[in-house]
């Protein structure tokens, strides 16, 4: 059960900020809280008390996204739910659509944002590879002299290790800036024990770009999760399929590759296993999922339309 | 502490309470307005049985602060159709049959019509998809879905409201859908289970429990938490007056542990005070001193000799021995051509009711002590408790409140005691809701079953002789075991009639999670074994699996394995409803092709597809993954 001493709700980052650096240590931010309520219970943290909670989900500013010099700015009251109804972020983020209707369920993600995610650093959330492939950095504020001052950082050095992060005590994260993947194919993989609710045993995403003949791979983003403290983006298949002619074989071969890059770092077979089919998966989907682009595979008469 | 004033729009009404900063909008809805049709199946998000509109979005109560819904519209399932006549959702509900326990049914009927309001046209998938954060336990969801389906239908216009009125009954019932008499209760959230039932300077009950499986008590000290102010009652197993022992058969289990603990999880100490966060305080402030002994884990050891004893009264550690013996096994399988012998193991299985254990305890202005909870034997439970708290029957009554779901699980008497007793110390009506944790921790789960098994056949088909071996894993405490291992033994060949068997069922205490009564009650694991053994029998002798259940079945004047001569029996319009049904193939099961029509049919459950709404996605199976 969680308890604290004081809920607050501000209306203004100033205002936010100010309250977060004043509080005691042990408080916590809040955002969707559908993490923090399940983890003060048994088996997980137990009771728990905290002197302050501080919810940032009526912080105007941080409502909304933009677009801005080709990439994509996700103001941190953005729900999973958003990749789901908004037209806009699903033809832009097209990786992100595939990685929420796996995420939780409709009603979890209402209120589950796509930042606060982040910032738990989970090894097992789904958020995390969909926004490595999408070459995601998150915005962080703080007060400085009474003035906002923000930084960012890439998510893949953000995330630390299990509940790590390199956030400050007094930041809090605005936002989660992310490539346009406009014309990309996306696609997310997951490994659980059912369809709805059920956290990752092992995840992966997946963008690609092909030539407009659906022969050559001309952008491929590979990212897993689950497989180790980190987030993992696979940089090494990437390249090997980047400018290559799309096949199967090719395809199979970098997935078995992958699969030996990471295999160092995680001890389990299974994992291991998954990874080869996951990476392969990944692709496969995403070229079928990509817009307007009929490809061609070198080894099979076979044709995916998308 | 400082409150914090609520102020929202409930149902159509504006409210406002002071709460605790850190109450959930579940908290608000339940126990400062009271609608109570919004339940708590596990407070962590993944039942749906808390789902409520806030601002038109659902979202689960029991994972929202409070005060995130300040100031926003709220829509429970009282309001749905507030007084008036129920909305279609609840009428199709009703009408297909859809709630059985009714425990998921507020949440789910919620899950449903927000689907309808946020697409009113959407397909199957798609539905099945929007109600994937509600689980229902009782219906397999058919009905469910049915009910979704007429809804829309009805919504839409594409079907007349009449179809969500009472089928005419014929000359007969059977066969007939005959209306749940109960369902409107359950589709408006009204019906009013044990957690959702108040009585006027109710005290709520808190209880400790063990964190080791097998570990004497040397001391358990509760004057901190007696001392702490709110706190009513603090009770341990001292506080019984009567002959302390509980259970189904075998009366071994103390309603606290006496002297020592047999399983993680088993109560210890119960505090009742004047509200559940200053009990939990409490639990944390009494002080146990244990001293750990070897435990048991595994059933096989403790049969082994010199293993622990963990009850005195059963030196070798057993629950209950079935034998049932039938002709002669020496003779049988003399006789057969073929003899096939196994191993097969089951696991424990949590029965995982939505609604967790609750109770009421109260003592009247007579001195009757009266307990309401779901309790699945209340007459036994009477008769126990009286023995327990040493009163006459008289003085003992127990109400029987809705089961939100049982499956065999609340037939044991895990917690009335202790409330009984907290009433009976503080003369004010005691609650005890469980937590799911709680619930998953301390009720009986299904006995994992390990069965060696022998059957001896002719080379046409038919079985000469069975020898059957069976140990279950009973747990620390006999609860059901004996039952359960009764019927395992009466079922254990099957419907088949077997002339030479030699069966035995055996439960033996560990020290881990009791094993209790579940659907089907020991029947289940045998008939894995003993169909397992058939189709298997079948590939060895290459007959089609349906023929040599034909060849063996129980007929008119068969003889059961107990030796009852059968006056009916229906196994064959059995076999045939299940081959017609299954559009099975005729052949030897492990020799047919690959492109068997019988395979991937219209009442097969396809895989789980994802992306009902993602446009352009693909819902077809990966071609890499289709079996070979």
């Amino acid at each position: 059960m969680l308890t604290c001493d004081a809920y607050h709700m501000p209306g203004s980052l100033t205002e936010a900020l100010k309250l977060w650096s004043e509080t005691s240590d042990g408080s916590r931010l809040v955002s969707g809280a559908t993490d923090i309520l399940p983890w003060a219970r048994e088996g997980r943290a137990g009771d728990v008390h905290v002197p302050e909670l501080v919810d940032v989900t009526r912080i105007a500013e941080l409502d909304g996204y933009a677009f801005e010099n080709g990439r994509v700015r996700l103001g941190a009251r953005t729900v999973y739910q958003d990749f789901l109804t908004d037209r806009i972020l699903m033809q832009n983020l097209p990786c992100m659509p595939h990685c929420a209707i796996w995420f939780a369920d409709d009603q979890i993600r209402t209120q589950a944002s796509l930042t606060g995610n982040l910032v738990n650093a989970s090894p097992v959330a789904d958020g995390t590879p969909a926004v490595v492939a999408l070459n995601g950095e998150i915005e962080l504020a703080r007060l400085d002299s009474g003035k906002i001052v923000r930084r960012s950082v890439p998510v893949i050095d953000f995330i630390e290790g299990p509940g790590q992060t390199r956030i400050a005590r007094d930041e809090i994260a605005t936002a989660i800036i992310l490539d346009n993947a406009s014309g990309y194919g996306g696609s997310f993989q997951k490994v659980g024990q059912r369809r709805s609710l059920v956290i990752s045993i092992a995840c992966a995403a997946g963008l690609v770009k092909t030539d407009h003949n659906g022969r050559v791979f001309d952008d491929v983003r590979l990212a897993i999760g689950g497989v180790g403290p980190r987030p993992i983006r696979l940089t090494e298949a990437e390249q090997a399929l980047k400018g290559a002619r799309i096949s199967h074989e090719r395809i199979a071969h970098v997935a078995q590759t992958a699969a030996d890059t990471v295999g160092s770092r995680s001890r389990q077979e299974y994992r291991r296993e998954v990874v080869v089919n996951f990476v392969r998966a990944a692709i496969e989907d995403a070229l079928a999922n990509q817009p307007n682009v009929t490809i061609s595979f070198e080894d099979t008469e076979e044709e995916a339309h998308a | 502490m400082p409150k914090l004033t609520m102020d929202a729009e409930v149902n159509g009404r504006k409210v406002r309470r002071e709460i605790q900063p850190y109450s959930r909008l579940l908290d608000f809805l339940r126990d400062n307005l009271n609608l109570t049709g919004t339940k708590e199946g596990c407070g962590a998000g993944e039942c749906g049985t808390c789902s409520v509109f806030v601002n038109g979005k659902l979202v689960k109560s029991c994972l929202m602060p409070a005060a995130k819904a300040q100031g926003t519209r709220i829509e429970t399932i009282e309001g749905l159709a507030g007084l008036g006549d129920l909305t279609p959702v609840q009428r199709a509900f009703h009408k297909t049959g859809a709630s059985q326990c009714g425990y998921c049914i507020p949440g789910m009927v919620m899950a449903a019509t927000a689907a309808l309001r946020e697409n009113p046209g959407a397909d199957i998938e798609e539905i099945k998809e929007r109600l994937g954060g509600n689980i229902c336990r009782c219906t397999g969801y058919t009905k469910i879905f049915e009910a979704v389906e007429m809804a829309k239908a009805v919504i839409a216009g594409d079907a007349p409201e009449t179809v969500l009125e009472e089928d005419k009954v014929g000359d007969s019932y059977i066969g007939a859908n005959v209306r749940r008499l109960d369902a409107p209760s359950k589709v408006s959230g009204r019906l009013k289970y044990a957690a959702d039932m108040k009585m006027h300077d109710m005290l709520q009950m808190q209880v400790l429990r063990s964190p080791l499986a097998h570990a004497k008590i040397l001391s358990i000290d509760t004057s901190e938490a007696e001392a702490m102010e709110d706190v009513v009652c603090v009770i341990t197993e001292e506080d019984v007056p009567g002959n302390d022992g509980f259970g189904v058969f075998v009366h071994d289990q103390p309603i606290m542990a006496r002297g020592k603990v047999r399983h993680v999880g088993e109560a210890i100490a119960a505090v009742a005070a004047e509200n559940v966060l200053t009990a939990r305080k409490a639990l944390s402030k009494i002080k146990v001193e244990y001293e750990a002994l070897p435990g048991l884990y595994d059933p096989a050891d403790a049969m082994k000799p010199g293993a622990p004893v963990i009850h005195d009264y059963a030196p070798d550690n057993l629950v209950k021995h079935i034998p049932v013996r039938k002709g002669n096994v020496e003779k049988g399988f003399a006789e057969a051509d073929l003899i096939l012998e196994d191993d097969f193991r089951t696991q424990q299985v949590e029965h995982a009711y939505l609604e967790p254990e609750a109770g009421i305890a109260y003592v009247d202005p007579d001195d009757v002590v009266v307990v309401i909870s779901p309790s699945q034997n209340i007459t036994h439970h009477r008769h126990m408790l009286a023995e327990i708290i040493a009163k006459p029957i008289n003085k003992v009554r127990f109400i029987m409140s809705p089961v939100g779901g049982g499956f065999g699980g609340k037939e044991d008497m895990i917690y009335q005691g202790m409330l009984a007793l907290c009433a009976m110390k503080t003369h004010r009506p005691v609650q005890l809701n469980f937590t799911r944790e709680e619930s998953l921790i301390a009720s009986a789960k299904r006995h994992p079953a390990r069965i060696h098994y022998k059957m001896g056949l002719t080379l046409n088909g038919r079985i000469t002789a069975i020898s059957f071996d069976m140990l279950s894993d009973g747990g620390a405490y006999g609860m059901s075991s004996e039952g359960v291992m009764r019927k395992a033994a009466i079922l254990s060949c099957g419907p088949y009639e077997v002339k030479n068997l030699k069966v035995d069922t055996r439960a033996v205490y560990t020290n881990n999670t009791p094993s209790g009564a579940f659907r089907t009650f020991g029947a289940m694991q045998a008939q894995f074994a003993t169909e397992s053994m058939m189709d298997m029998a079948a590939e060895a002798l290459g007959m089609d699996p349906f023929e040599i259940r034909r060849i063996n079945m129980m007929k008119i004047g068969a003889k059961t394995h107990t030796q009852q001569t059968l006056e009916t029996a229906s196994l064959d319009r059995v076999l045939e409803a299940a081959e017609t049904a299954s559009r099975w193939e005729k052949g030897v099961p492990n020799v047919r092709g690959a492109e068997r029509d019988d395979l991937n049919g219209p009442d097969t459950r396809q895989p789980c597809t994802l992306g009902a709404r993602i446009k352009g996605s693909r819902n077809e199976t990966h071609p890499y993954e289709k079996v070979a």
